[in-house]
């Protein structure tokens, strides 16, 4: 993990263009980050896109320059524009993205015609090589190989998971919600994040202590830190926003609420049940919408 | 008709960076978990960061530091009692913060306040912010929904409702989701208007109790109003009051055939509440079609009406209609303000509301009795003057094919923007514009997907003139009348403060304070953006804020 702040600023070095994007990249997506670095370090060849030869570099450029400051490095969606490798858009024809591109769309992203034609079907190109190496991943919900029904069990019983994490409209609140989390990732990946969290740990995830300037200690996650302020939340939901100049002192644990002796507690049967059951309800449109029916329906008297 | 949007601002590759982590040292001591004992001991004190709204909260008038709901208490008033910032020091305001949400389309929120955290939403997108920095503490990403036409189809959001520690919001496409107020996680997602795909929503809801009441945009494209409530735990459907009657029910008779399926009468505004009374308070839109009043005959019940509601099963109270078989898109859904004040020697229980259609009204909120009209623009054709029930005499104006014209003008003598009620000065401000159209008109039939004016403005129309309006109750006339001036026809509503400060946004994208009694502005500061919402005021650690959503942006201000 230590080795990820040098390689992004040696990137940023060699494309000084490329700086500001790479400040980006390292806040926002440090866990997934490490493609990109590669990407950038290493002029831009994807792994996945060497067969794409120079188109694929092409695109990989592109998207870093217009596409990744809405959409994020990963095109997995950003502050402003939202994920691009979606089933949604999996659906949609070269000619409909082509177009979207070309044109901007009624929600708000703006026309990208004036950078060419070339270079839009290679950024279409690009996308389509991430999309083979990301949202194929995940399994369909009938080839999960554990028992989701148990998997859910213990997601809402022994083993807590619920206590911090909402699923499908039931849980807590203080850490990630996990409707749709299982959707574009593959199990290994899941069940490396449950056995051994906090590598890397998510932006806003760390918990930290802080004493303030009349001796009070608080325990919570850093929802956001500057030079001036710092948000904390505790695990009773209670925001906690101190300005630093009234805080004496600062520390962080480098990890998150997540308890990191799952491989220990669980089994790997029940490991594989909850990873199998994160994967399935992550395929389910639940907790949203439901249908209740109407109390008055229109034909009927008031 | 709600309000155009503005230029639709692209956003652009903008780079924010978020959540920089300095001095985060990986592999750092050990010991993580929270100790019940700390948060014990910061529980204790102040409730600055705690989100648990109960119904004294919301009860609460007027506002103070937080400011709970759209219209910040139940009456409407916009009136807060934070009194920190006065006419003596308010030329000394500078801005705190700005806050720049993912944008669709200019911003209409009022920002809602509770213990130091703020909630705006923008377009289905929801965030909670530190309402001392403007920090992001939770954003809850929806994408636009395809599809819609005409209002919906814009994107336009007021706004949360917040109840213990939930948020609730509409969706442009008339979801009703309830999300935490303490991550923004979606909790329950209602889609509540079905049946015909030009509904759609842009309002805030409203918690009236343990329910969620919500209504509907789509007024100008045949849709048929309602207002709803939600059980607020489990989002199931308690009740449902149809602004337009169905066969067999009173008001029909204006509806032949299944045109009362497309008949308009929207209600994409909050109302107000009165728990006294146990009456909510809710006004419609226009019919539908809107300029072809050939296939509506009679009143049109209930479009352009004011609705008094219980609140525990929707049966309606009471109606007050404003505009009777409108033809000029005269929408009733102008904040109905709860005022106890002496009228004529006799203390009262009143609404008090400025109508798109011109005249200001007060009425006795207990039956629904007119007791006072004037009308607050100089050309005013459309009617001859109120009748002693409040009902418009007619001057006859019907649109054509050629064009008839009207004043005021489709946009209203007055809009959605809020008004504010000073309940110790007795003072109703409000916008007010002058303008007239032409309008025109020819058959049109109802087709999803598409709007349903039956035609619509002579372009080219007459540039009009913005005033903010201080109508004082005691007198029953106006203290003062304020033109505005400017580039472009503000949308920005009024509040007021307990100190006698008006707030509100002018005409050339300035946020101003201004001297409640003279209207002499004390401090204005250019936003540079068409402000088309209402402000604010809150306060955290014994600091009051004014807060204005302007074109793509949120705005803090506050004494240095």
């Amino acid at each position: 993990m230590a080795a990820f702040p040098p390689l992004a600023a040696t990137a940023a070095r060699r494309l000084p263009g490329l700086r500001k994007i790479c400040t980006q990249v390292w806040s926002l997506r440090t866990w997934d980050f490490l493609p990109l670095a590669t990407l950038l370090v290493f002029g831009f060849v994807v792994p996945d896109a060497s067969a794409q030869g120079n188109a694929g570099a092409q695109g990989a450029q592109r998207f870093m320059e217009y596409c990744a400051g809405c959409h994020g490095a990963d095109a997995k969606g950003g502050d402003k524009g939202p994920a691009l490798l979606s089933a949604a858009n999996a659906n949609r024809s070269d000619s409909d993205l082509f177009r979207i591109v070309h044109d901007g769309t009624k929600a708000g992203m703006p026309s990208f015609a004036q950078i060419g034609d070339e270079n839009i079907r290679a950024v279409l190109q690009f996308l389509k090589v991430l999309e083979d190496s990301t949202v194929s991943k995940s399994p369909s919900a009938e080839a999960v190989t554990g028992d989701v029904d148990a998997g859910r069990a213990l997601y809402f019983g022994k083993a807590q998971c619920s206590q911090c994490h909402l699923m499908q409209g039931e849980g807590g609140f203080i850490a990630r919600g996990l409707t749709k989390y299982g959707r574009n990732r593959a199990p290994d990946q899941i069940l490396k994040a449950i056995t051994t969290p906090d590598t890397p740990l998510a932006p806003s995830s760390e918990v930290v202590t802080v004493v303030t300037g009349t001796g009070q200690r608080l325990t919570g996650v850093l929802r956001n830190e500057d030079n001036f302020n710092l948000d904390l939340q505790s695990e009773d939901g209670r925001y906690h926003l101190l300005a630093r100049s009234n805080v004496t002192d600062v520390h962080h644990t480098g990890h998150s609420l997540m308890p990191r002796d799952y491989g220990a507690r669980l089994s790997p049967q029940e490991l594989n049940d909850i990873v199998s059951f994160l994967i399935v309800a992550s395929k389910n449109p639940r907790p949203g919408p439901v249908e209740h029916p109407v109390a008055n329906d229109q034909n009927a008297t008031r | 008709m709600q309000p155009a949007s503005g230029a639709r601002r692209a956003v652009t590759a903008v780079c924010l960076v978020l959540a920089m982590r300095a001095g985060i040292a990986f592999g750092q001591a050990e010991k993580t978990r929270t100790h019940p004992a700390d948060q014990r001991a910061t529980s204790s004190g102040d409730r600055n960061g705690s989100i648990d709204v109960q119904q004294d909260d919301l009860l609460k008038k007027p506002v103070a530091e937080d400011w709970p709901s759209y219209n910040g208490d139940y009456t409407g008033a916009r009136y807060t009692s934070l009194a920190q910032i006065t006419p003596r020091n308010a030329g000394r305001m500078t801005a705190q913060w700005v806050f720049h949400p993912r944008v669709v389309s200019p911003l209409e929120v009022t920002p809602v306040v509770v213990a130091g955290v703020m909630f705006v939403t923008s377009a289905n997108d929801a965030y909670a912010l530190d309402a001392r920095t403007g920090d992001v503490l939770w954003h809850h990403v929806r994408a636009v929904s395809e599809g819609l036409i005409d209002d919906p189809g814009q994107h336009h959001n007021r706004g949360v409702a917040i109840l213990g520690t939930r948020v609730y919001m509409e969706t442009d496409n008339a979801h009703l989701l309830c999300l935490d107020a303490r991550s923004g996680h979606l909790i329950w997602d209602v889609p509540y208007a079905t049946g015909n795909r030009n509904y759609g929503a842009t309002s805030a809801p409203l918690i009236v109790k343990d329910k969620v009441l919500v209504g509907t945009a789509g007024g100008d494209d045949g849709v048929r109003g309602f207002v709803a409530a939600f059980d607020a735990e489990t989002g199931e459907e308690k009740w449902r009051f149809w602004t337009i009657p169905g066969p067999g029910e009173k008001g029909n008779e204006s509806w032949p055939g299944d045109s009362y399926l497309h008949g308009g009468g929207a209600t994409w505004m909050p109302g107000t509440y009165d728990p006294e009374l146990n009456t909510v308070y809710w006004g419609t839109g226009n019919p539908a079609p809107d300029y072809d009043g050939s296939i509506r005959p009679g009143d049109d019940l209930y479009t352009s009406c004011l609705l008094a509601l219980d609140p525990d099963t929707g049966a309606l109270k009471w109606y007050f209609q404003f505009s009777p078989h409108n033809l000029f898109d005269y929408d009733a859904v102008q904040t109905p303000v709860i005022v106890n004040a002496t009228l004529k020697g006799k203390s009262r229980k009143l609404i008090v509301t400025a109508n798109r259609n011109g005249f200001l009204y007060i009425l006795d909120r207990t039956n629904g009795k007119f007791l006072f009209g004037k009308s607050f623009i100089e050309n005013q054709n459309w009617a001859k003057g109120l009748d002693a029930n409040g009902r418009p005499i007619s001057a006859g104006l019907v649109p054509d094919e050629k064009g008839v014209r009207v004043c005021p003008s489709d946009g209203g003598a007055t809009n959605w923007y809020s008004p504010s009620y000073n309940s110790a000065t007795h003072m109703f401000y409000f916008r007010s514009f002058e303008a007239c159209a032409v309008v025109q008109s020819q058959p049109e039939t109802f087709a999803e997907g598409q709007a349903y004016y039956a035609t619509g403005i002579q372009t080219g129309g007459e540039p009009g003139k913005g005033y903010i309006n201080a109508f004082d109750l005691d007198t029953l006339d106006f203290a003062w009348r304020d033109p505005q001036f400017g580039r472009n026809k503000g949308w920005g509503g009024v509040m007021s403060t307990a100190t006698g400060l008006v707030a509100f946004g002018d005409d050339g994208e300035n946020f101003v304070i201004a001297d409640g009694r003279t209207g002499k502005p004390l401090w204005h500061f250019h936003v540079g953006q068409l402000i088309q919402a209402s402000p604010m005021s809150y306060s955290v650690e014994a600091k009051q804020y004014f807060a204005i959503a302007a074109g793509s942006t949120v705005f803090s201000f506050a004494l240095p």
